[in-house]
C-alpha cells in the first residue's frame, strides 16, 4: 500500500503549527467539501483525503507517530500489531456504491486502526449516512412498463419497482438504503438515476413518441390502409387519398405512459414517408408518362 | 407530540447534539420554518436534510449563518438548473440520438 504524504495533501511544511494545519485544512475543506460539490466523485475523494490529513497532523499523538514511522511504517513493530488486531476484527466501515472506498485509506488504518470518523471535532452527534449514488441503464421498452429490478449495493441486494415512464436522467431516492448513520444516526439514502438508451425505431419527446413509417406511392395517391407498429403492437392507419411525403398522423393514447399516472399514455406521431417504385418495367413508365401529361 | 411529518426540536438538538440557539437563529433568519404545537416547537421531517446540511456547513466548515443562506440559495439553484439541463438534453436527444 502506497504511503501518503499528508503534509503534501494539506499543502503545508513539515514544521507547521497547529494553526497552520487547521488553517490549511478549513480552506481546502470549503473548497472540496461534498455538500458543496454534489454528485462530485473527484471532490468526495478529495475531501476524504484532506480528512485523513487533518485526522493525523491535527492530533500531535498521531502526528508524532507519522512523523517517526510514516515512510517506514511496515519496519516498525507497534504497526505491524496494530495492523494484526485490526485485521481479525474485520472491516466494519461501509463503501460507496460509487466506489469511492473506505473513509480512510489503507494506509492510514494500518497505522492507527479504524477511523472515528470524519469533522466535528469530536462531537458525538448522531448523523445520517452517506448518501449513496448509482446510475441504472434500461432500454425505451424496459422503461414502457413498469417492472421490478435488482440491484447490487455495497453487496446488498435491493429490489426496486420502476415505474413506467421514467425519464432519462430522473433520480429516485430510495429512502435508508445509504451509508449507515454514525453514532446510531439514522441511514443515508440511495439515489438512483437512469439513463434510457435510445432506440433505433421509436423517439421520445417527453410522454408522446414518434416513428417514420413507410408508405407506397399507390397507397399515398389512392388512399387505402398501412399497418404501423406501437410500443404495444401493431394497428391500422386509414390513409386518405392523396397522402403527401411527411405528413404526419397522430395516433392517441399510443406513445409512452405518463409517469405514476397509471392508464394514461401520451400520442404516438407516425410520420409518412413515400416510397417511389423503382425498377419499373416499360409498361409501367409509360402509364407514369401518361399521367405527366394528363 | 411527534408524528410522521414532525420532530420537536429539543428532540432534535439532543440527537444531533446542536445548540437549540443555532436552530433558533436558523428560523429567525427565515432559513427554515417551524410549526408550534400546544406550546411546543417542531420542525418538518422533509427539511431536515436541508437543516443537515446547514449543520455541516456550520460546524465542520466553520461558515456562519448568512454564509449558509449563500451557499443554500446558491445549491438550490444549481439543483434546478441541472434539472433544467436534464430535461433540454432531452429534448436535444429528440434530434440527435446519439446523444
Amino acid at each position: 500500500m502506497p504511503f501518503v504524504d499528508y503534509y503534501q495533501t494539506l499543502g503545508v511544511d513539515k514544521k507547521a503549527d497547529e494553526k497552520e494545519i487547521k488553517n490549511a485544512y478549513r480552506k481546502l475543506a470549503r473548497k472540496y467539501h461534498p455538500d458543496l460539490n454534489p454528485n462530485d466523485k473527484e471532490a468526495q475523494k478529495k475531501f476524504q483525503e484532506l480528512n485523513e490529513a487533518n485526522e493525523v497532523l491535527s492530533d500531535p499523538e498521531k502526528r508524532k507517530k507519522y512523523d517517526q514511522y510514516g515512510k517506514d511504517w511496515q519496519y516498525s513493530e507497534e504497526f505491524e500489531k496494530a495492523r494484526q488486531s485490526r485485521a481479525n476484527a474485520g472491516r466494519q466501515e461501509g463503501e460507496w456504491f460509487s466506489g469511492g472506498g473506505d473513509g480512510f485509506s489503507d494506509f492510514f488504518e494500518s497505522m492507527f486502526g479504524s477511523g472515528s470518523g470524519f469533522g466535528g471535532g469530536g462531537r458525538q452527534a448522531r448523523f445520517r449516512g452517506q448518501d449513496y449514488q448509482a446510475e441504472v441503464r434500461l432500454t425505451l421498452r424496459e422503461a414502457y412498463e413498469t417492472h421490478k429490478r435488482t440491484l447490487t449495493v455495497n453487496g446488498r441486494n435491493i429490489r426496486i419497482n420502476v415505474p413506467a415512464g421514467i425519464e432519462n436522467g430522473q433520480t429516485i431516492k430510495i429512502a435508508g438504503h445509504g451509508g449507515p448513520g454514525s453514532n446510531g444516526g439514522p441511514n443515508g439514502d440511495l439515489y438512483i438515476t437512469f439513463a434510457i438508451e435510445t432506440d433505433e425505431r421509436f423517439r421520445r419527446a417527453g410522454n408522446d413518441l414518434h416513428l417514420k413509417a413507410d408508405l407506397d406511392l399507390y397507397t399515398a395517391v389512392l388512399g387505402g390502409e398501412l399497418v404501423t407498429d406501437t410500443m404495444n403492437g401493431k394497428v391500422k392507419l386509414n390513409i386518405k387519398p392523396e397522402t403527401q411525403n411527411g405528413s404526419v398522423v397522430r395516433l392517441k393514447g399510443k406513445g409512452f405512459p405518463v409517469y405514476k399516472q397509471e392508464g394514461q399514455f401520451g400520442d404516438l406521431y407516425v410520420t409518412l414517408n413515400v416510397k417511389i417504385p423503382t425498377n419499373l418495367t416499360e409498361h409501367q413508365k409509360m402509364l407514369f408518362t401518361e399521367l405527366s401529361k394528363s | 407530540m411527534e408524528n410522521s411529518q414532525l420532530i420537536a426540536i429539543q428532540t432534535f438538538c439532543s440527537s444531533y447534539n446542536v445548540e437549540y440557539s443555532f436552530i433558533e437563529s436558523l428560523q429567525r433568519n427565515g432559513m427554515i420554518e417551524t410549526v408550534v404545537v400546544s406550546e411546543t416547537q417542531f420542525l418538518h421531517i422533509p427539511q431536515l436534510r436541508k437543516i443537515e446540511r446547514m449543520i455541516r456547513l456550520h460546524h465542520e466548515l466553520d461558515i456562519n449563518l448568512e454564509g449558509i443562506e449563500a451557499i443554500h440559495t446558491l445549491l438550490e439553484r444549481i439543483d434546478v438548473m441541472e434539472k433544467e439541463m436534464t430535461a433540454l438534453k432531452n429534448r436535444l436527444r429528440f434530434f440527435e440520438p446519439g446523444l
